[in-house]
């Protein structure tokens, strides 16, 4: 697909090494509008929205944030940790604004799946779609956030 | 015979044909701008004639400012991303850019402000910066020491070479700057409090805690050893001891601890007996740090009391020090601060969170003090 000069500034925000150490495209071979829209038809497929996945995450992080690094419960089966940072992040979408650096663990209790987000993540997804590349230390694949809120 | 085209066909062969013009256009404007423009020399005033500086044009403000020796905070070496390089601009900005719109407030925009490493230098200006920049200077120094203070803290001892020599108010922070490696193309500056006290003006000391997918602690932790030479900027900052004589709280988690590091022992140094609590908090034991030299002054100085609190013990801490979130603690200690001074190092979340609380004591806005770089 053809990249507009806006695509090309995105993209070259989410190299390794410009915003993060490790960039938001990980290893994964897909270009971002592929990347994208996979993860959006693996949302629709569930009778969800990219919107209603980032409100369960921003939730979970709202709680977990108050408790400073202090383990948090989120649901019955969902824990939560907020391990804390200082600064701030741009988001590689230019004119979307700085989020908090620092990191949410969760974990389901019942498989011992977890987790791993920011608050930009929680942006990327509630304004973009993007779950980030496969490879990438922040990817989140849809169904596995869908199965530890049990959002169907 | 030929045929004549499909309209559909003219319709893509004119567009293609406008986008590859337009493209060429716009590569050779900025070529032009690059080797062909010559904009001559430009004035820069800062701060109304304190400074007059005759620059060559072309160059960013952020850029044409460093080049003449005056530093303007900058955590992301002027790609447009960090929003820290803010400045007044009064005169000669011309219109604000649509790279810098998004990184200003309305109230800033109104005000004037600028994303200084965004406009270029293309004729005379008239900018207003603060005074302590002018003292802000670069710096070249070699790393002494690298130590673990926790299993994702380190501190830095770094030993200056040229200037060796630097002047500083405890509290103040420094920015250090992490040079390209690995994918990371190009340097990078991050601010760190200084935890050296001003006395030891030939070294820099600081605390740092490691950020998963940092580009400076990353560069600290994995790629930086004790002989590597170093160049940071500094100081910055207005935090720092008020000149009241007020009794003062210190709240601090993680490697918010630098700051306070510096502090207390300037003021052991310099005899200032002015009563003082810290509470410094962290989840387990394994997160606490420098316990025993904070316990040791805290036992010599009767002015000086030093609160560490757990928020989440674990039973191999054995801990029978205070247990609580660091907002519950300084709640349960402090019951009417309407004659106390606040300061709070930390994290964003950690601020918020003391600041609510010592407003709920009494505390009024101007008598709470913390970074704004965080």
């Amino acid at each position: 697909m053809k990249q507009t000069p806006r695509d090309k500034a995105i993209l070259e925000r989410m190299a390794p090494g410009v915003l993060c150490a490790e960039g938001f495209l990980g290893d994964d071979p897909r270009d971002l509008s592929e990347i994208i829209a996979a993860d959006t038809a693996a949302v629709e497929a569930a009778g969800l929205t990219h919107e209603q996945i980032a409100r369960s995450l921003a939730a979970a992080m709202k709680t977990a944030m108050a408790e400073l690094g202090r383990p948090a419960a989120i649901s019955e089966h969902v824990a939560a940790v907020w391990r804390e940072g200082m600064g701030r992040i741009p988001s590689p979408w230019t004119g979307d604004g700085v989020f908090p650096k620092g990191e949410l663990g969760l974990t389901d209790t019942r498989t011992g799946r977890t987790l791993t987000l920011t608050p930009l993540s929680v942006h990327l997804i509630a304004a973009h779609g993007f779950y980030q590349g496969r490879g990438s230390r922040y990817r989140l694949e849809p169904h596995d956030i869908i199965a530890m809120f049990e959002l169907t | 015979m030929v045929q004549p085209l499909q309209p559909w066909l003219i319709v893509l062969l004119a567009a293609g044909i406008s986008c590859a013009v337009t493209t060429v256009l716009a590569a050779l404007l900025i070529v032009a701008e690059r080797y062909m423009v010559n904009y001559g020399t430009c004035t820069i005033d800062v701060n109304d004639g304190a400074r007059q500086l005759e620059i060559d044009g072309g160059d960013t403000l952020l850029g044409s400012l460093k080049t003449e020796g005056i530093f303007i905070p900058s955590a992301c070496g002027g790609r447009g991303t960090c929003s820290y390089c803010k400045v007044k601009v009064l005169e000669g900005g011309g219109a604000l850019l649509p790279t810098e719109e998004p990184l200003l407030t309305a109230e800033e925009i109104a005000d004037d402000l600028r994303v200084s490493c965004q406009i270029k230098v293309r004729n005379d200006l008239k900018i207003l910066i603060p005074e302590e920049l002018f003292a802000v200077r670069q710096y070249r120094g070699v790393v002494e020491r690298i130590s673990d203070l926790t299993y994702d803290i380190k501190e830095l001892r770094i030993r200056l070479i040229e200037p060796d020599t630097l002047t500083f108010v405890g509290g103040q922070y420094i920015q250090l700057e992490a040079p390209a490696y690995g994918d990371n193309p190009e340097p990078v500056y991050r601010a760190y409090s200084m935890s050296n006290p001003p006395s030891d003006d030939q070294a820099v000391e600081t605390i740092v805690r490691l950020v998963p997918g940092g580009i400076c602690t990353t560069w600290v932790f994995q790629h930086l050893s004790e002989g590597d030479e170093v160049t940071l900027n500094g100081p910055y900052g207005d935090f720092r001891l008020s000149d009241s004589n007020r009794e003062m709280i210190w709240i601090a988690g993680g490697s918010g601890m630098s700051p306070f590091w510096s502090m207390i022992r300037y003021m052991a140094e310099a005899d200032i007996e002015r009563k003082t609590t810290y509470f410094f908090g962290a989840v387990q034991r394994r997160d606490l740090f420098l316990l025993d030299e904070l316990t040791e002054l805290a036992r010599k100085l009767p002015w000086f009391e030093f609160i560490p609190a757990l928020s989440a013990p674990g039973e191999h801490d054995a801990w029978t020090g205070q247990t609580g979130l660091i907002t519950e603690i300084v709640d349960r200690h402090i019951s009417d601060g309407r004659e106390l001074e606040g300061y709070l190092c930390g994290s964003a979340g950690m601020i918020e969170a003391a600041h609510d609380l010592l407003r709920t004591k009494g505390l009024t806005d101007d008598r709470v003090f913390y970074d704004k770089f965080n």
